[in-house]
Formats: structure tokens, sequence, C-alpha cells
């Protein structure tokens, strides 16, 4: 088995991740009432808008304390502020989401201070702000992602009594994900916290009049109470423990954590329903009992032709995690494995699942897609999955690519793509056999010809 | 509805005192009644706003210098500035026979956390090597983010010492996210370093081919600089060199020879207009190929200035063609136009570019502006006397130039171009506010909450903006025209472009969709027919 988590080249070129800021804006989308506010240099802010939007198809409202050259000689507090004025004044959000970027880190600003000094200052008691130190050179977006779910959960988060919630954390995942654990966990008749819950901010419904801020996201009331829960069912197996929202809870409030991959995938969806039953007592009801035999039933159709597959997989780790999941279950042979994130947990994560075990593999993490493509190569791999960026490996390569995670920006409803549970996992499972299908059709006559009649291939 | 002061203030009123003082200077109402209207731009963006602009990174590598295809462009900085900035443009490029075309690339020296505390320079200097080993360009561009410049990194120095170790040109780039106050810094930045490190190292002595030109300010989005090139090929035009959509550094290098300077994107290039005249004696001229009578205008103001009787005929002949070809097709997409209103708020030119467009389909703008153009982009020219230089521009260095010992030749007499420019904008822009109607908007760097505001009090049909900004006319109802790349479509400049956007607006208008959803101040009781034939 190959492994290469180190980074010998100094060029990322065609890279695999984003910023952490990036990361950081999304679980802030996810709050009831919320706003981001960037601080740094404008451009940062519109170009993660840019492609947030591009994704979503949704306004993307992100502010920026706007910095200039005068700001990075002279500390930016006073920008700060008055962003922090005119986005409560415009858009009266409940929690700000306050975030650094390279030049407020580079510069040292102290966002905490500069924080309360506001709210003290203003004398607000009506919003709460969160700060979070993600310099983009601190990590991928990924980290960020998880950075800003603990931050908004230490913030927020009080003392409160016990209460039969259970706490659900969900990674970057897609809106109709997000929206599919909640039916499943609406039809167990189970009370739940789940956070981030931007299934509603960043896939909205067309509804008149426009709202600037969305409707939706976890309520700060019940973010608050995440520390009374009976449990938190984390799907963050790849976050390192200082950035682990479950861990925080744990560690803060002793709320048992269950750590476990996305449920995305028979075997990881069957651990989902483990863990209810553990912390609820409730069995998996009949009807999703049918959803998990029609999903079998499907892998059984399907099988003769996913055991063609050689697939690339790349993208967030915690996603990369659970797909190498479904190709191992389906037959379909993860030959390389990447994330760009150069997190030692991710990679370790992703290392020690036996989920992705296989032999000749190449795990590659802080990589980017020049080395994957090198890999891709050398492993014969027929298919690619993960987000957009992939698409090099289609133009360069010829490799089909189907589309899941973050960013999908030159194809419509990545906001909409389901993949979790027994149902989103069969038809994520469609997709990729239908993917091969289509390139074995596309070549089968010409293949088979050269292959039986005139023997001109091997 | 006639829009006066009141219906401004009433939507500023929102903001706190400073911030309402500040905007209203950004906004007009254009009255020809009074002899000069000025409008604030350029200045420092408001904090906490959700502003549309950019940082002077986006402009210099992202808009003027990316879409150069036989340069490998660095980002030298942390990851995300790079990645953002990757073919988002969709600037085209063809690979020429035998040519080099790097623009599916995205190369960033992604600096970590020891490379802000210990320096970055000697990762670029490997970087360099490695870029230089696996692809040989032409040449390199290393541009640089904000970290960067507060670590104080000499991006200059290892540029220059790579220059010696590979023997091709690598040319550094500060254009720091902080410096200036949008884009528009990174543009002046890009505009001195091609100035001073491209155009004129090329061997030509002399232009090559008779009405030889450049083209300045065109990026080719969607394939728009195609579809240029075809009708000036066809009247016999030798196009020198693009700047810079599809371009390459082999073209641009020799940029100095052209007779004429053709500038469509009059904020991005005007820097290196206004220096190719000091420097070679080239004059320019400020054309606009969007829409069927703009580009028919710059065609003739193109020919007037070579002055040559066939140039003139051959123009006319093909505008005839090309006329005839698309004016039958053109008034099938009028008929479902005509009468309609549009915002147009896009960059840097296209805000005003795209008017007369919209006119031709009998559409109406009734709100115009800019993200981050100047003063003169919307006053003209000849206020850029008046313009103070405030602490954020004067970061940027003037490149200065004089009249260039071997090249500088003089394209036209002094007594001719005085002559000339009675007749067509040489060396001059007007600016947009002359093209704009009595009572219509006028507003720089326009917000998510305005937008929002303007949208309720003007219910335009259609909202020709950014990929940000799209969104909010969409949700409420409204169809929206991406101008920045056009939304995966194009191309929309010159003739055969003309028509692909009258398609493209048309289908907005005209898609089912929109049956479905109704707009509030366009409500109709659905059932009105059933309801009335019950009571009765
Ligand atoms: S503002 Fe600075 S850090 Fe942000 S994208 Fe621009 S160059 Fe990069
Ligand atoms: S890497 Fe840093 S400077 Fe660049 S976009 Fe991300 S936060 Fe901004």
């Amino acid at each position: 088995m190959e492994r290469q988590t180190g980074f010998a080249r100094n060029a990322a070129e065609n890279p695999c991740n984003m910023c952490m800021p990036m990361g950081g804006i999304i679980p802030f989308k996810g709050v009831e009432k919320s706003m981001v506010i960037l601080h740094g240099s404008q451009g940062c802010a519109t170009y993660m808008r840019r492609h947030m939007a591009e994704h979503f198809n949704e306004p993307i409202d992100v502010a920026s304390s706007s910095l200039n050259e005068k700001g990075t000689i002279y500390g930016g507090e006073k920008n700060l502020k008055l962003g922090l004025d005119n986005l409560i004044k415009l858009y009266n959000p409940g929690v700000i989401g306050i975030l650094t970027t390279c030049l407020a880190e580079t510069i040292g600003e102290d966002i905490d201070r500069i924080a309360s000094e506001y709210l003290l200052d203003r004398g607000l008691n009506d919003v709460s702000l969160v700060t979070v130190p993600v310099p983009g050179y601190g990590g991928s977006h990924s980290e960020g992602y998880w950075m800003a779910t603990r931050s908004i959960i230490a913030r927020l988060s009080r003392e409160a009594p016990a209460n039969r919630r259970i706490n659900v954390i969900v990674p970057h995942i897609s809106p109709a994900d997000i929206r599919e654990i909640k039916r499943i966990l609406q039809l167990m008749r189970i009370e739940y916290t789940i956070f981030p819950d931007f299934s509603d901010t960043l896939d909205s419904p067309f509804t008149m009049p426009y709202k600037k801020i969305p409707i939706g996201g976890t309520g700060i009331e019940e973010i608050a109470e995440m520390s009374g829960a009976a449990a938190t069912i984390q799907m963050g197996v790849t976050a390192s423990r200082e950035i682990s929202p479950g861990h925080y809870l744990q560690d803060t409030y002793g709320v048992p954590l269950y750590n476990m991959p996305i449920p995305i995938g028979l075997e990881n969806t069957d651990k989902l329903f483990a863990v209810l039953k553990q912390v609820t007592g409730k069995d998996m009801p009949e009807s999703i009992f049918s959803e998990r035999g029609r999903l079998l039933d499907g892998m059984v159709d399907s099988h003769k032709y996913n055991a063609a597959g050689r697939s690339a997989i790349f993208g967030d780790p915690e996603l990369v995690l659970a797909i190498a999941g479904v190709c191992r279950e389906n037959g379909i042979t993860p030959v390389v494995v990447a994330t760009g994130s150069k997190s030692f947990m991710a990679a370790e994560a992703i290392k020690s699942s036996a989920a992705v075990d296989v032999p000749e593999q190449s795990l590659l993490a802080g990589t980017d897609f020049a080395r994957i493509r090198e890999h891709c190569r050398e492993k014969s791999v027929n298919i690619a999955i993960g987000h957009s960026d992939g698409r090099y490996l289609t133009e360069k390569e010829g490799i089909p690519l189907v589309r899941v995670g973050f960013p999908i920006h030159d194809r419509m409803g990545g906001q909409r793509l389901l993949s979790v549970g027994y149902t989103g996992t069969m038809t994520f499972l469609d997709r990729i056999t239908n993917t091969l299908l289509e390139e074995k059709h596309k070549n089968y006559r010409h293949g088979i010809f050269d292959k039986f009649y005139t023997g001109k291939m091997a | 509805m006639a829009i006066n002061d009141k219906h401004i203030d009433a939507i500023l009123e929102t903001y706190p005192a400073k911030v309402k003082r500040n905007r209203k200077k950004h906004i007009l109402i254009k009255d020809s009644a009074q002899a000069h209207q000025e409008i604030e731009a350029n200045t420092r963006t408001i904090p906490g706003i959700i502003t549309n602009r950019g940082c002077a990174y986006a402009g210099c590598k992202g808009v003027v210098l990316g879409p150069i295809k036989d340069m490998v462009h660095i980002t030298h900085g942390p990851i995300g500035c790079g990645y953002y900035s990757w073919l988002t443009r969709r600037n085209k490029a063809k690979t020429p026979e035998g040519g080099q075309n790097f623009l599916s690339y995205c190369v960033s020296t992604d600096m970590q956390e020891s490379d802000i505390v210990f320096g970055g320079e000697k990762k670029l200097a490997r970087m360099i090597d490695e870029v230089m080993d696996i692809f040989k360009p032409n040449a390199v561009t290393v541009s640089a983010t904000c970290p960067v410049g507060l670590i104080g990194d000499d991006i200059g120095a290892v540029a220059k010492a790579a220059q010696e170790k590979h023997g091709i040109p690598v040319l550094s780039f500060n254009c720091e996210g902080y410096k200036g106050v949008s884009q528009s810094a990174g543009h002046h930045i890009a505009n001195n370093g091609i100035m001073d490190k491209i155009i004129g190292q090329g061997e030509l002595i002399e232009t090559p081919a008779c009405y030889s030109i450049n083209f300045l300010g065109e990026y080719n989005i969607g394939g728009d600089s195609w579809e240029i090139h075809r009708v000036l090929e066809d009247i016999g035009y030798h196009v020198v060199s693009v700047l810079t959509g599809d371009g390459s550094y082999e073209t641009i290098k020799n940029a100095h020879v052209a007779d004429l300077n053709l500038v469509q994107c009059h904020r991005s290039i005007n820097y290196i207009a206004d220096m190719l005249e000091k420097k070679y004696g080239t004059p320019w001229l400020k054309v606009n190929f969007i829409g069927v009578t703009s580009t028919i205008e710059s065609l003739r103001n193109m020919a007037l200035y070579f002055g040559d009787k066939d140039l003139i005929r051959r123009t006319e002949e093909v505008i005839a063609r090309e006329l005839a070809r698309i004016e039958p097709v053109l008034d099938q997409y009028k008929k479902i136009c005509e009468g309609k209103t549009a915002f147009c708020f896009v960059g840097g030119s296209r805000g005003h570019h795209y008017q007369g467009l919209f006119a031709e389909l009998g559409i109406e703008t009734v709100l115009a502006g800019y993200e981050f153009a100047h003063r003169d982009d919307y006053e003209g020219r000849e206020v850029i006397p008046a313009i103070k230089t405030d602490a954020d521009s004067k970061n940027i260095p003037d490149l200065h130039v004089e009249p260039d010992r071997k090249y500088f030749k003089l394209k036209l007499s002094p007594e001719k171009a005085e002559e000339l420019k009675k007749r067509i904008p040489l060396s001059n822009y007007p600016g947009m506010i002359a093209n704009m109607k009595d009572g219509h908007i006028i507003t720089d760097d326009l917000n998510h909450y305005e937008t929002e505001e303007f949208i309720k009090l003007l219910k335009p049909d259609i909202f020709a903006s950014g990929i940000k900004d799209k969104f909010i006319p969409q949700k409420m109802g409204i169809p929206s025209k991406q101008l920045h790349s056009y939304d995966y479509s194009g191309p929309y400049a010159g003739f055969g472009g003309a028509v692909k956007f009258a398609e493209d607006i048309a289908m907005a208008f005209t898609s089912p969709t929109w049956n479905f959803i109704s707009t509030p101040w366009k409500d109709k009781p659905l059932l009105e027919g059933a309801m009335q034939k019950e009571g009765h």
C-alpha cells in the first residue's frame, strides 16, 4: 500500500481544497438569524460569497471589515466595529460570526478583545458575537468548518438542565442530506437538536417576500441547551479533538459523545440506527427497514457493474471516508483516496479505517489535483467521485466524474444531492453505477470487437 | 414613475447617519439641466456593507494577467486566494498550434503558518524552479496576496533571481489585496507591469501588415473577442495583440508596433492605453463592441481613423452584410422585449456598454452603475485633472514613461489628431452619465441592501449583474442576467453576440417558469373570471 501524507513539492497545482474561513462561514449559515463578518480585506469575503452562491444558487450575504493599507499598519479595530454597526443596523441578526482571515491573523488582531469591548461599548445584549480565528494559511476549509461549529457551541451553550433531546452534529453535507437525517429522526419520534442546520437557509424554498436573512437554522436557544442533551451523535470522526464540537460538549458538560462516520453506505447507516437504539432505545421503524431492504436489493442488482469500478475519491476528509465505504461495500475498488486537508487527524482517520484498506491504494493527504491525476493514471482509475474541480480529471484523463460534496459549480443542484441514509445511499450508488455503465457502453462494441475478434487488445 | 431625491433618501434612511451621507454621494439621478453632475467613486468601501467589490489581487491576477495564456501565473500566498481565482471568469483561449496554454492550471505557493513566520521567499524560488521544470512556459508572473506584503517577502528580488537563472521573463506584482479600495488598484498594478516588462520586448520593429491594431481591455468572456475578431479580420485589420483575452506573452511583447489601440474596457486598461501613446506615439480609440449600433459606430470610427477609402468601403460592406443577416432575427426578439426595463450593475465598463444593446431590444436601463469604476468612467475623462488622489490610490505608483528612443513613431500628426478628436472618441472616453436618460439612476458600488430596495422602488423586468447579487432579484421573482461571466453563455459582443444576447434575454422573459411565480406588484387574481361567474 502506498501512503503519502507529506507534501514533497512546493507547488500546489490545481488545489483540492479551499481556505479555513470559507469552511467557517457555512456553520453560521446553519444558525437562526445569523450573519458573518470576515475581518480582513474585502477580497476574501467577496471570493467566498461568489463560490458559495455558485454552489447553492442562493444569495450569500457575508460582510467584510474591508481593511485597507492603513488598517494593516494601525490595526483594523475601527473598521471591524464600524462594520458591526452597519451589519446590525441593516440585518438585525441574533448572532454574528467574526472570522479572521490571513490579513487579520498576520497583523495579530485580537478579535476576542475587540468583540467584548464592542458589546460593552454599544451596550448590546440582544446579539451574540462568536469569534473564530481562521487564518487561511492555518488549514483547509474542512478544518474551518469544524472550528466554527465548535466555536458557536462554545460561545452560545450554557449550563442547562438535563433534557431528553439528542444532539446531532453534522459535517459539511448537503442541505438535502440534512433534511434526510431530520426526516429519519422525526419518523422515529426522537427529540433532537441538529446543528448546524443549513438545510433551509442554503436551499431555501421560493417564497415571497424576499428575506435578507433566510428563514431556518438551528435556534439560538436550542444551541444553548445542547449542553443538557442526553447524548451527542457527531458525524465527524476526522475532526481532531481540539476542533471537535462533540468533544467540547463531552469535556465541558459531560454529554456522552457517539462519534461516527457520515451515514452514507449500508454499514454506516446501520451504525446510525445502532447508535440511535443505544441512545433512545428505539428500533428502526418498519418503513426504514423497507428502505434498507430496497438498498440491499439495489446493491445486488448492480454489483456486477460495480465490480469493474476503480475509483478515485477526493474532497472533505469526512465525506471521502464515507464514500470509500460505499465503494468497498459495492465492489468498487477505491484505489486513490485523497483530500486537500493537511490535518493529521483526518489523514490518520482515513488511514486507520478498515473501509479504505485496499492493497496498492494511494492515500493522499494535503494533496493537489496534479498529484491525484498522476496516481489516477498509475492506478488505472476509471471513475472519479468528488466535487467539481475533479472535472480536470475528465478533461485531461477522460475519467468520468460523479459529482458530490462541495463545491459543485459546473452543474446545477449541488445543494440538492442526496446521499445519506439508505434511500440517499441508493440514489448515490445509482449515480455511480450509471456512470460506470455509461462509460462502458460508450466503448463497449469497439472494445469487444478489438478484444475478441481482431485480437488487437491484449 | 418619476424618481426624486426623496425616494433615494427613504432608502438611505435605514443607514447610520454617517453611512447615509457617504452613500448619498454615490447615487445620482440623471438631470441634463445641470451643467455637470458629479458622483463619488473609487473611494473606500464601507465596512459591514455587503459590497460586490473584490480586492487588488483579483483585479491584477484574476482580471488582467490571468487570461494571458502562455504564462504560468503563480499566486504567492495561502491557498484560498489562488483557488478562488481559478478560471472563474470564463475567459476563453485557443491553444495555437505548437503554442502554450496554461489557463486551466491554478498554481499557488500554498503558504503555511511557518512560511508566514519565517518568510516565503525560498518557497517561492523553489516553486518557480518547479514550474519551469513542469511547464517550461514562455514567461511567468508572480502575484502577491495579503500576507506577503505584511511579512515583507521581497518577491521582486526572487523574480529577478529566477529570471536570471532560467532565462525567461519572471514578472512580479505587489498586488496585495489590501491595496487601493477594490479590484481597480490591481488593474493599475498589472498595467504597470505589462507596460514595463512585456510590451516592447518583441523583435518586431514595424507593423507586419497595414491597419494593425491592439485590442485593449477585451477579455474574451464566453468568446466575445473571437466574434469581434471575425469581423475585424474580414474588414482587413491585422490584430497584433489582445490585452488580454486569449492573449499571449508572445503577441503582447510586440504591441508597440500597432497603428492604433482600441480600448473596450476603459477602467481596467486605460493606463496602458495612455502609456502606449506617450511611449510609442500610438493613439487609442474608445470602442464598444456590445450592441449593434455601438459596434457599427466603433467600426466606422476605426475606418475614419485610418481614413482609407477602400477600408471605409469594406467596412460598410461588412456592416451591410451583417445587418442583413441579423436584423430579421433581432426583430423577432424585440417583439418580446419591447417596453421592458432593466438594471445594469456590472464591474467597470459593462454597466455602460450593455445599455445600448438593451435599448436596441426596446429595453430601457433605469438604473446603472459600476462596482469599482472611477469618476472618469461615469463623468468622462475631462474630470481626471479634478480628481483628488487619496491615500489609497497614492500607494499604487504611476509608471513614468517617456517616448521610446527606438520605437516612438507619431502615428498621427497633431493637426490630424485634433481634427479627428472632434469626430471620434480618440484618446477619450465620455463616460456613462452622458448616455443616460433624465430621471434614471446612476449608482456606484451598489450593495445587497440597496439592490433590494431599488428593485422594490423601480420594479425592473430584468436585472443585469454579477453572480453574487443575481440571486436577490431571482428570489424576488425577477429574471437576472449575469454579465460578468454570462451564466455559461455568450458570446455577447459584436453582431453575432447581439443575437445571442437577445435570444438569452427573450428566453428569460418567455420561460414558462415565471408563470408560476407572481411578482407582488404584478399580482392579478388568477381565478378572477371563474369567481365572477360564480357570483352571478
Ligand atoms: S483580500 Fe487578500 S487575502 Fe483576500 S483574496 Fe484578496 S489577496 Fe487574498
Ligand atoms: S487564503 Fe487567506 S487571504 Fe486568501 S482568501 Fe483565504 S483567508 Fe483570504
